[in-house]
């Protein structure tokens, strides 16, 4: 909307709407959403359950095509799954016959690479999240923080341009979910990866972001875009700024006024 | 930095040692093993005083000595080694066989909704049907060899692996199949990096169940057609002889041999599926 900066965005979603069904069933999830995602940035999609922010997010990866509208990477149309976009889901997805190492490396099987040009870099990355010691342990093994963190090694592995995060730390507690948080924005300052976060959470968004999409229900529509412009490394003491709570309440205001 | 990698603490659980069963030792130190022997002295106990003190006619309910006996003149027979392997032969055979019929249309109903759609009805009909039904007409149609016994045995045996497979194919949820899409993997990928992992501990449990099934249907074959020989037709002999205590000890054989059997495949099943029962048990 408003961003109108000199380099070319990575995502670039023009008209893209998403019905669902045919007929009397048919459900629109997404209506006509207008957005660029810069790079390097952190953007969040922030709405209630049914505004189709996970939709827009599937679509952005590739999982979903849209019904109308364009949706482009790079300049380049997206019509299916790309390597340079690592999506993370709400549960860490770790299948328990792999050891976490092996787990990270699931992406180099699939891409067809040879394993042990990735070890070294699975290794660093399982150690910069502070699970090194557990590369050899199952999934179940671990707690549920610990698989999210292993989950994120997997992602960052390929040092994707886009991560795309659907509520990725929705499940944990809310400890574990505000570590995991910084863990997240200080490795996607570290990979230098622009990030599209979905949630549900204002002060999560806020935290996070550089701007937030505000979304709306039934049907899923933008309904305006909310620029953040506090300094990064952010630390937990931001929240309690007034600057922080004054947007805070902006971004309520903006929700509630559908 | 640093300070983040610090903040989750080692779990007990993950420092655990990776398949925690219990020992033999421990079942005798705790006493569940005493629980289980002493059941197991009572039972011989009534079995062998009932008949003696002739509440039942020992005749036809021999006394476990009479049981034990009759198992020491089985074993010295030199038809009975013949018989023992002519049925374990079939039974091999007929497991295998099944096992892998069962597989492969499980896999292929399991993947493609086309087939899946087309061979429901008669699934349905194949489960219905008591299939012992069937052996007049294998013994029609394949003779009175060990080929009707190992057919019978496999249209018996090879239905839960079939649905098994089936089932445990469909077992991953949205998420696991979205993270293989969003990795671009192929289709042959989902199958063997997911979907057959996934279903791995489904098929064990079929693969169990028709080893005791197989077992099953060549016993029954035995049974109706004896000029194959095997212990169904030792235990029909016997009994038609009304000799009880020889009838009983193949009984107590083909016992032993299930119970073996099963042991030896829950020993292969915790290999094979060390991660199941602890991922089940925190996933869904």
């Amino acid at each position: 909307m408003t961003t109108m900066t000199q380099t070319a965005p990575l995502v670039r979603a023009e008209g893209v709407t998403k019905r669902f069904g045919s007929g009397e069933k048919e459900m629109v999830a997404l209506s006509g959403l207008n957005l660029e995602v810069q790079e390097g940035e952190f953007l969040s999609l922030l709405g209630p359950s049914g505004c189709g922010k996970s939709t827009a997010l599937n679509i952005m990866g590739g999982l979903l095509s849209a019904t109308e509208g364009t949706i482009t990477f790079s300049g380049e149309p997206m019509i299916e799954p790309r390597r340079e976009i690592g999506m993370m889901f709400q549960q860490a997805v770790m299948f328990p016959w792999r050891t976490t190492l092996d787990n990270v490396l699931l992406p180099v099987e699939i891409f067809g690479e040879k394993k042990k040009d990735y070890i070294a870099k699975a290794d660093e990355l399982l150690g910069m999240v502070g699970i090194k010691d557990f590369r050899d342990s199952y999934p179940w093994q671990l707690s549920g923080g610990m698989q999210q963190r292993a989950a994120l090694c997997r992602v960052l592995l390929h040092d994707p341009k886009l991560l795309l995060l659907d509520e990725p730390f929705g499940a944990l507690d809310e400890f574990t979910r505000e570590a995991m948080n910084q863990e997240l924005l200080r490795l996607q300052a570290y990979s230098g990866s622009t990030a599209v976060l979905v949630t549900h959470n204002i002060t999560e968004a806020v935290f996070m972001s550089d701007r937030i999409a505000v979304m709306s229900a039934r049907p899923g529509r933008l309904v305006g875009i909310l620029e953040v412009p506090f300094d990064r490394p952010r630390t937990p003491d931001l929240q309690t700024t007034n600057d922080f709570v004054k947007l805070v309440a902006e971004a309520r205001r903006m929700l509630e006024l559908q | 930095m640093t300070a983040t990698t610090t903040t989750m603490p080692p779990t007990p659980r993950a420092s655990a040692p990776l398949v925690a069963r219990e020992s033999l030792w421990s079942r005798i130190r705790r006493g569940s093993l005493w629980i289980s022997i002493t059941t197991v002295a009572i039972m011989i106990l009534l079995w062998e005083v009932i008949p003696q003190i002739g509440i039942v006619n020992r005749i036809l309910f021999p006394t476990f000595s009479d049981t034990i006996l009759g198992f020491g003149q089985l074993v010295s027979g030199g038809y009975w080694w013949e018989d023992l392997g002519k049925t374990l032969y079939a039974v091999a055979i007929a497991w295998v066989i099944g096992v892998t019929f069962g597989f492969v249309m499980g896999v292929a109903l399991g993947i493609s909704p086309f087939i899946r759609t087309a061979i429901t009805p008669y699934a349905i009909a194949v489960q219905a049907l008591p299939k012992v039904v069937l052996a007049p007409l294998l013994i029609g149609w394949l003779g009175f060899g060990s080929e009707s016994k190992i057919a019978l045995a496999v249209i018996i045996c090879f239905f839960p692996v079939w649905i098994d497979t089936m089932v445990g194919l469909a077992l991953p949820n949205a998420n696991e199949f979205k993270l293989m899409q969003s990795l671009k993997a192929s289709r042959w990928q989902v199958f063997t990096k997911l979907q057959l992992p996934s279903a791995v501990p489904m098929i064990m449990v079929g693969v169990k169940h028709a080893l005791l099934l197989a077992f099953t249907g060549v016993l029954v074959a035995e049974i109706l057609s004896a000029s194959d020989g095997g212990l169904g037709k030792l235990a029909k002999e016997f009994a038609s002889q009304l000799n009880m205590s020889l009838t009983y000890a193949v009984v107590l054989v083909v016992v032993i041999i299930a119970v073996a059997l099963v042991s030896l495949a829950d020993v292969v099943e915790r290999r094979v599926v060390f991660w199941s029962e602890e991922s089940r048990a925190r996933k869904r």
